[in-house]
């Protein structure tokens, strides 16, 4: 009951307005206010736990390493390394430079001879990749369906919820093996696949609440006021879904995340780029694994687990925030 | 021997600033057969009292001071163990909302025969059965219908259900928080008139929680009026609500309708209670009290004694000087509001 | 709506799911860039067989004839046979699945066994440091993938003391009567406890989760300060009062969610080399075998779809205080 009469904390924004040219512009600057008043003390809530800011301060890390990727790592991902000025290639590994004196690799290197240092830093260029457009295309989709879904209702509402139903009849990882396998190992192909998917969450959760704040009393006055749909979406009812669009977005990193590691571990990765996912199928495939060469194999999980748990954690942590009752 | 003796008893809960003293030194008594009446707006410590006295402070509250006799017994001095074997078979207690107050996933026998064969271990299956049918029927319920699911109840059912569980063990003592703000007022009445037949059959005593002066005014022999944690005033019923000498129990009085007077102006007292972990140095109800002077911000009031009444209030001896007939105007309370916030208006003018 | 009417329409949508995921299938399959027959027939035939198959199949028929005889096969559970071994399709999935719902049931008992209790102690044991150690280690162990774990598993257990076996089901050479014989030997066991062990500690945290915050939920309900009134002791509380309510959310949660376990079931077997439908599905992908594919693909996709009709009886079948809307 209190979650339904709660008002909501864009409420201010809400005050049954109805558009007229002349006021827009200082209206929208009062949104502008209110929506940067809440953002920051959102982000102050959110800061405020500990377990957040690590994970806040592990994904900028990464951000940072990927972004200067180029200036960290000493050699190319996929280029070859020789040993000395003979030029041969290394056809076993190189072990890692703190446990042989011989060794100028930080983390050794792969049987095939690349740097494992250098791939893992530029294995973070495809996760966050992944990630992020993956996090932003399925809380923008899911949004834009859910909202469309719970406002107009009725027949609209059945089409695309049908879709939604299907969806959730897919079982995740065997449909993005079956399309990337269709379409073709690459990166874009193996979001792609992701993206068609993972909307399918979001779109749920955000229509039952666009359901419900639909007959909130500001929804029913800007209609009387004749105020457009389209106004009162993107006036009225997407502000107040914006904080569950970016949790959902903050755990699709995560799940993205997981799900390119898993097809690039099966053999389905983008052979042209390095992935700590591709990484883990090739000290598999070289069994690195019978031979312990455990720094081949070690590295890229802690990163995938670091960054997926930090993804977690901000989900949580924001979970906590836009629903006071977890606490 | 008074069933219940608590003495300046301080009821604490942990925030993350400065503890909030919910209950600050509380003293009364309740005889046997005795039923006491505690009101007070919602946050004034009345559901903590009755928490603290029963055992059930959530696990960020804590008896900071005081004790809690219980025909003699110092309930706060016993062991856990000690302690649980008093609740329900000395103490009882009907909860506050009839509709959350049981279990939904066991059947009202299932929960009643628990309470039993908890504190009787000896009782036979059909014995518990019996004292079920018996409690059912002392509350007006088809014992028939003891194997329904609580959902399966109407709310007024549900609430009867509860006070059987209550009183299934014939407890000294029953404590009652809000028992019948979840029904309409005729069922109200059935059911206060109701627990008072049963009450005076097994001769417990009562102690009953309610914001609502009538149901006080029905069930009780002696009422306490407490705000921000402490007892503004005590006495009889018919002293509190005929004759009060606290500005707050008159502005409460005058908050209800009344049905003798019924073209009395309702009046509400404007304000807040005040943050419990930083209480006001003086009388707790000073910042929204009418007639407040700069001694009741300063200085704690000492308990005024009139017959059998305890009044805490600095002018309750000048009540006859015009005192009262000043408090009993709604202008007077009006006129608050105005006043106050010219004077916040001076204040930060200065 | 009463019971039934309900039941029947969730039939229906059943049906619908069922249609639309068979129909996409069929469709990616066909309509995909290139020659259509290149992924319904192996590159290895020889011209002949290769026709033969082509007519055997009806891909030389039009595209909506196909279809049709698609959904009739579909409904016979006919996928065809493998271009790998010319074993039917139905055989082949007959083989692999209860091996998957062998590893996958243990592994779920294990991880809401655990996962419930631990929910249980946690949501009671608030603000702990048991709680706060508990919650990270669950989130921890639902964000490392299983198969990264799985890999460390097998290295530190298999391949460096040696107490565990690298892959497989079971000791090469071994045959036994029937599926049941096999899976009560010893060596099964063997064989079946790591890789089941390694998905219970992840598929636990997500009912720990569930459980959690569902006893927080009741605990804060007035019943259980009853409960407390009523001098009950501690573990007849936690236990048969809260827990027992907390209970309602996750027994449909774990249905949804062997579905989606199943289906997931590709990564852990691929890396213990577990000869399960998820593993012969991403063999068959990689192989190009697109019947065996697409069969193994349609049962794990029913099996989520039942398991979530499964979930919405199941809730209203436990919870009494249900309506129909």
């Amino acid at each position: 009951m209190a979650t339904q009469d709660k008002p909501s904390i864009f409420a201010d924004i809400d005050d049954g307005d109805v558009d007229q040219e002349d006021e827009s512009v200082d209206r929208w600057r009062r949104n502008l206010r209110l929506w940067r008043e809440t953002l920051t003390e959102q982000w102050r809530m959110l800061t405020d736990d500990l377990m957040v800011r690590l994970a806040m301060i592990t994904i900028a890390f990464f951000m940072a390493v990927a972004v200067f990727a180029p200036f960290i790592a000493p050699h190319g991902p996929l280029t070859r390394q020789y040993e000395g000025d003979a030029g041969i290639i290394i056809v076993d590994w190189a072990e890692p430079s703190f446990m042989s004196a011989e060794s100028e690799y930080l983390l050794g290197t792969t049987a095939e001879g690349f740097d494992i240092f250098s791939q893992l830093v530029y294995g973070s260029r495809a996760a966050l990749l992944v990630g992020l457009v993956a996090a932003v295309f399925t809380a923008g989709i899911g949004t834009l369906v859910g909202l469309t879904a719970g406002y107009y209702g009725g027949k609209i509402d059945d089409t695309l919820m049908r879709i939604v139903d299907f969806l959730y009849g897919m079982p995740l990882l065997p449909t993005v093996i079956i399309l990337v396998a269709l379409l073709g190992p690459s990166l874009w192909n193996i979001l792609l696949a992701i993206i068609l998917l993972q909307w399918r969450s979001t779109a749920r959760v955000i229509r039952s609440q666009a359901l419900s704040l639909r007959e909130r009393p500001f929804v029913k006055a800007a209609q009387v006021a004749g105020a457009s749909d389209w106004h009162i979406i993107s006036r009225h009812l997407a502000p107040n879904v914006l904080p569950l669009s970016f949790l959902y977005g903050a755990f699709a990193i995560a799940w993205a995340i997981l799900a390119e590691a898993g097809v690039s571990f099966i053999g389905l990765g983008d052979p042209n780029t390095v992935s700590w996912g591709t990484m883990l199928q090739s000290s598999r495939a070289y069994s690195a694994l019978d031979f312990g060469a455990w720094w081949w194999f070690i590295p890229p999980g802690i990163c995938i687990g670091l960054v997926v748990i930090s993804g977690f954690l901000i989900g949580r942590g924001y979970e906590e925030i836009t629903n006071p009752e977890l606490r | 021997m008074s069933v219940l003796d608590v003495s300046d008893l301080e009821v604490y809960y942990e925030t993350e600033t400065a503890p909030a003293q919910a209950v600050d030194g509380v003293s009364f008594t309740i005889e046997e057969g005795e039923n006491l009446g505690i009101v007070g707006e919602s946050g004034c410590g009345k559901t903590t009292l009755a928490k603290a006295i029963i055992g059930i402070l959530p696990d960020e509250g804590y008896v900071n001071n005081g004790s809690i006799e219980f025909e003699g017994e110092d309930l706060t001095e016993m062991s856990d163990a000690e302690r649980r074997r008093h609740k329900w078979e000395e103490i009882s207690m009907i909860a506050q909302s009839a509709m959350n107050a049981l279990d939904p996933v066991y059947t009202i026998r299932e929960q009643i025969v628990e309470a039993i064969e908890t504190h009787r271990p000896g009782t036979g299956r059909t014995e518990a059965n019996e004292i079920v049918a018996e409690m059912f029927d002392l509350v007006g319920l088809d014992p028939e219908r003891a194997d329904d699911y609580p959902h399966q109840f109407s709310g007024g059912m549900r609430q009867r259900a509860m006070i059987a569980m209550a009183l299934a063990l014939e407890p000294s003592l029953v404590l009652a928080d809000e028992p019948t703000t979840a029904l309409d007022v005729i069922m109200q009445d059935q059911i206060l008139k109701r627990i008072g037949e049963i009450q005076s059959d097994i001769n417990s005593s009562m102690m009953v929680i309610t914001h609502d002066v009538s149901v006080v005014a029905e069930t009780c022999d002696r009422v306490i009026v407490m705000y921000a944690g402490k007892i503004a005033e005590e006495g009889p019923v018919e002293e509190i609500f005929g004759n009060p000498y606290h500005p707050y129990t008159i502005g409460l009085k005058r908050a209800f309708p009344n049905i003798r007077e019924s073209d009395q102006d309702l009046l509400s007292i404007a304000g807040y209670p005040p943050e419990l972990t930083d209480p006001p140095s003086g009388c707790r109800f000073a910042e929204r009290c009418p007639m407040a002077t700069t001694e009741c911000r300063t200085t704690e009031p000492e308990p005024h004694h009139q017959g059998d009444l305890r009044t805490y209030c600095h002018y309750a001896d000048e009540i006859d000087d015009g005192f009262r007939s000043r408090a009993d105007d709604p202008e007077t309370w009006r006129d608050t509001e105005a006043a106050r916030s010219a004077r916040t208006a001076a204040e930060v003018n200065d | 709506m009463s019971k039934a009417s309900f039941v029947v329409r969730r039939l229906l949508q059943l049906g619908v799911t069922f249609w639309a995921v068979g129909t996409v299938l069929f469709f990616l399959f066909r309509l995909m860039p290139g020659d259509p027959t290149a992924f319904v027939v192996s590159a290895q035939m020889t011209p002949e067989a290769r026709q033969q198959v082509i007519e055997s199949y009806g891909l030389n028929e039009p595209l909506y004839v196909q279809y049709m005889r698609f959904l009739e096969n579909a409904l016979t559970l006919n996928f065809g046979q493998s271009f790998h071994t010319n074993q039917p399709v139905r055989e082949v999935i007959w083989t692999y699945l209860p091996n998957t719902l062998v590893l996958m049931l243990s592994a779920f008992v294990v991880a809401y066994i655990l996962g419930i209790v631990l929910g249980v102690l946690t949501g009671w044991y608030r603000g702990s440091r048991f709680e706060k150690t508990t919650v990270v280690t669950a989130l921890t162990a639902r964000s490392l993938p299983t198969f990264y774990v799985g890999l460390i598993v097998l290295w530190l257990f298999g391949a460096t003391l040696g107490v565990i076996p690298m892959s497989g089901m079971g000791a090469a050479g071994q045959t036994y009567d029937s599926f049941w014989a096999r899976i009560f030997t010893l060596d099964f066991l063997h064989h079946l406890a790591a890789p089941a062990a390694v998905l219970a500690f992840y598929y636990m945290g997500y009912p720990l989760l569930i459980m959690r915050s569902s006893m927080m939920e009741v605990l804060s309900q007035d019943f259980i300060d009853v409960c407390r009134a009523k001098g009950l002791s501690e573990r007849a509380i936690m236990f048969k009062h809260a827990a027992r309510n907390a209970l309602l959310p996750i027994i449909t949660a774990a249905a949804i969610a062997l579905g989606y376990a199943v289906g997931g079931s590709v990564l852990i077997e691929t890396v213990f080399g577990w000869p399960g439908l998820g593993r012969e599905m991403v063999n068959a992908v990689l192989r190009r075998d697109f019947p065996v594919a697409q069969g193994t693909f349609m049962v794990l996709a029913a099996t989520i779809i039942i398991l979530n009709f499964v979930a919405d009886l199941l809730y209203g079948y436990l919870d009494p205080r249900v309506t129909y809307e």
